[in-house]
């Protein structure tokens, strides 16, 4: 920590020039890898890492009771776990700002560009399917949002519906894959100074004032933001951001 | 012509050092409402932040080993060496020193402290300290020639009354501070304090 | 029963305004006695009460910040504020992360590197709620903190903007942020026209985006003009006051 403290200044000289401290470009990602299925116990699972950042998503069904004035629509729930495993910083105890910022973007970019069909998820009287996404925060070096979304989204990919049978959900059991209608990924921006880069280190984050993370689905459309940190933007940056932000969907959806 | 200014008002072209103002891109803004005529720009409110050469009235919150910690009506507060101070003080005593130093993070360093006699002390925002004071201290000598008492103003907007007819003279004081703003201040607070006056003995003439 | 189709009908919205018409805003500062600065902002039919406390010092101490003021930014809503019933009391998930973004509003409008270890708090509390209460609160914040006198870069305004069906439209209501189709709360920096705040819903392209921004900053004056005349009016209220106080 005090190390990245330290290192505030070194890392805003090379930004002003256009640098990195790992010598990648402005807007390249570091090495992405998505392992699906490594929890089997959930219905669905995958592990994302970008760089050194690993984010872990197991996703549960249930049957729940759903809200009042959508009664046949299914539940999706995202939460976020920033596990003291994952960072010096990270303490255990009921979720702060951030792990809670983290899973409602998620979630965000995942509802409005309905990922998952939840008409029709009735079970049976008054109960309807639930979809519990949960992101566990396993190693934090920068970037968190875009790591768990690619975690979550590959898990929803890999995810497997059981069967309810009265009323009741049998695990272990698969009445196929999750249909899903769209794709989402995520990408961060971070502004050092007056640069912006894409898929920032813990210690870029925490050299930088402002973020903008973008949720990108298909044909062209953004379907989340969420703008971070003191620095302002410009509304040129802003659609300037939206333009990368589409470029680099092609790479990750490539790992998904 | 006195008009208002809002936070974000270009208040000039170039970088110029003006209260309630900030520079930006070469520019000077304001950053506070403030009242503006022709160059002259007074914040409706602020925030008194230790200044060197300040005198101020600091109240003693804390007694030290080495010395006190003094509470100065502001966010941040000074401390006085024992080596610079000749009263003993206890906790609560009013204290009227100067600042010698403010370090990076707005602490002040105090020094030639004078123990203040057991009066009224009000705090009030410290952009009020010119108005209480009056051009070379005319509204200082009126408060005083009317009440008797013994005023003392710092710098930080708290100001101590002792002595004389310190009732009128806080009650004043108090005018000012609400009427800081307007014009034909002056005037009134005199008409104020001669009504005052007129009804009760004159300062001076009480019990004793 | 509101449904879509109702929202927009032959160029007008549900409650008869044009795609750029705000509801009407009304904002008063000063509000509140014990507060440093205080403001009511009273937007069609929601109400937002903003409340301003220091600068301060920092509990616990190692907390502060040597070289700038942190910012305690807390957006919360009445139990009572909504049109549904009873809501918990306390923080929830949603006011916790708008209490995050805002926070990061004012930390950036704010000159916080005058006040070194220090802590401002702003309070945002909902009083009754009909969509967009939160750029109704940030509106709000920003004229109390003027109120505060605490030096600000500028007033930091907050407007959305949103896409029901294909119609661009500024300044959503209750209906048409739950039943339209995206919905972008921003804030904006009006002298610099940056950017502060910027979240968003629903599927957007790139032009609608553009779009959205271009009518925001639009409407972002006519916001401004009224948190001025709400501190104007503030000061010619005291000054009214101190000429009657002639008679104290």
């Amino acid at each position: 920590m005090i190390l990245e403290q330290i290192k505030q200044g070194f890392i805003r000289e090379l930004a002003d020039k256009g640098q990195r401290e790992d010598g990648r470009g402005l807007l390249d990602y570091r090495a992405i890898k998505v392992t699906k299925g490594f929890a089997p116990n959930a219905e669905g699972s995958a592990l994302a890492e970008i760089g050194r950042s690993k984010v872990l998503c197991g996703i549960k069904f249930d049957v729940m009771t759903p809200f009042a004035d959508r009664p046949t629509e299914g539940v999706v729930m995202v939460n976020a776990e920033f596990s003291p495993v994952a960072h010096p910083e990270f303490r255990a105890g009921p979720p702060d700002e951030k792990s809670i910022e983290l899973a409602r973007v998620v979630d965000r970019g995942i509802r409005s560009a309905k990922v998952v069909n939840v008409d029709n998820m009735l079970v049976t009287e008054g109960k309807v399917q639930g979809i519990f996404i949960d992101l566990y925060i396993l190693d934090h070096d920068g970037n968190l949002i875009d790591t768990a979304a690619l975690a979550a989204m590959a898990a929803l990919k890999d995810a497997k519906v059981p069967k309810f049978e009265e009323g009741k959900i049998v695990r272990g059991t698969s009445s196929g894959s999750l249909p899903l209608k769209d794709i989402v990924v995520s990408t961060s921006f971070e502004k050092i100074g007056k640069t912006i880069m894409v898929d920032a280190t813990d210690a870029e984050e925490i050299a930088s004032s402002g973020r903008l993370s973008l949720g990108t689905a298909n044909d062209g459309k953004v379907c989340s933001s969420q703008k971070s940190g003191s620095a302002g933007f410009s509304k040129d940056e802003y659609l300037q951001m939206i333009d990368w932000a589409h470029e680099k969907r092609r790479d990750l959806l490539a790992k998904i | 012509m006195k008009q208002l200014v809002f936070p974000g008002d270009k208040v000039a072209d170039e970088p110029r050092r003006i209260p309630g103002c900030y520079i930006e891109d070469g520019k000077t803004y304001a950053a506070n409402v403030s009242l503006q005529s022709d160059d002259h720009v007074v914040p409706l409110k602020g925030y008194y932040v230790p200044k060197t050469g300040d005198d101020v009235i600091g109240i003693v919150e804390e007694e030290r080993f080495s010395g006190y910690n003094l509470a100065l009506n502001s966010p941040y507060g000074g401390s006085l060496s024992a080596r610079d101070t000749r009263d003993e003080l206890k906790l609560r005593d009013a204290v009227y020193v100067k600042i010698l130093a403010v370090n990076e993070v707005k602490e002040a360093v105090l020094i030639e402290p004078q123990k203040l006699q057991p009066g009224s002390m009000i705090a009030v925002d410290s952009v009020k300290v010119p108005r209480i004071i009056g051009r070379n201290g005319s509204m200082l000598d009126t408060l005083a020639k009317f009440t008797g008492s013994r005023i003392t103003v710092g710098k930080n907007g708290v100001v101590h009354v002792e002595g004389g007819n310190a009732e009128l003279a806080m009650k004043a004081i108090e005018k000012i501070c609400r009427e800081s703003h307007t014009s034909g201040l002056t005037e009134r607070i005199t008409q104020m304090l001669e009504q005052e006056t007129r009804n009760a003995p004159r300062a001076g003439e009480q019990n004793g | 029963m509101v449904e879509k189709a109702d929202l927009f009908k032959n160029g007008k919205r549900l409650d008869g305004r044009g795609p750029m018409d705000l509801r009407p805003l009304k904002i008063t500062a000063g509000v509140l006695e014990r507060a440093q600065g205080s403001a009511l902002v009273e937007w069609g039919r929601n109400k937002v009460l903003a409340a301003v406390y220091g600068p301060h010092e920092v509990l616990p101490k190692h907390l502060a910040d040597p070289t700038k003021a942190i910012i305690n930014a807390r957006y919360i809503m009445a139990p009572f504020s909504g049109q549904e019933e009873h809501g918990r009391s306390g923080p929830n998930r949603r006011s916790i992360e708008i209490s995050k973004v805002a926070k990061h509003v004012f930390e950036n409008a704010v000159l916080v590197d005058q006040f070194p270890k220090t802590m401002i708090d702003v309070h945002m509390e909902v009083l009754q709620s009909d969509g967009g209460t939160r750029v109704a609160g940030i509106t709000a914040g920003a004229v109390a903190l003027a109120d505060a006198g605490i030096p600000l870069r500028d007033l930091p305004v907050g407007l959305s903007a949103g896409l029901i069906g294909e119609h661009m439209v500024l300044d959503l209501d209750k209906y048409e942020d739950n039943l339209g189709d995206s919905d972008m709360p921003m804030v904006i920096l009006p002298r610099t026209g940056e950017i502060l705040l910027s979240q968003m819903d629903g599927l957007l392209s790139r032009e609608d985006i553009s779009k959205a921004f271009d009518m925001i900053f639009q409407g972002a004056q006519k916001v401004r003009d009224k948190q001025i005349e709400a501190l104007r009016t503030s000061y010619e209220r005291m000054a009214a006051q101190a000429a009657q106080g002639e008679t104290q």
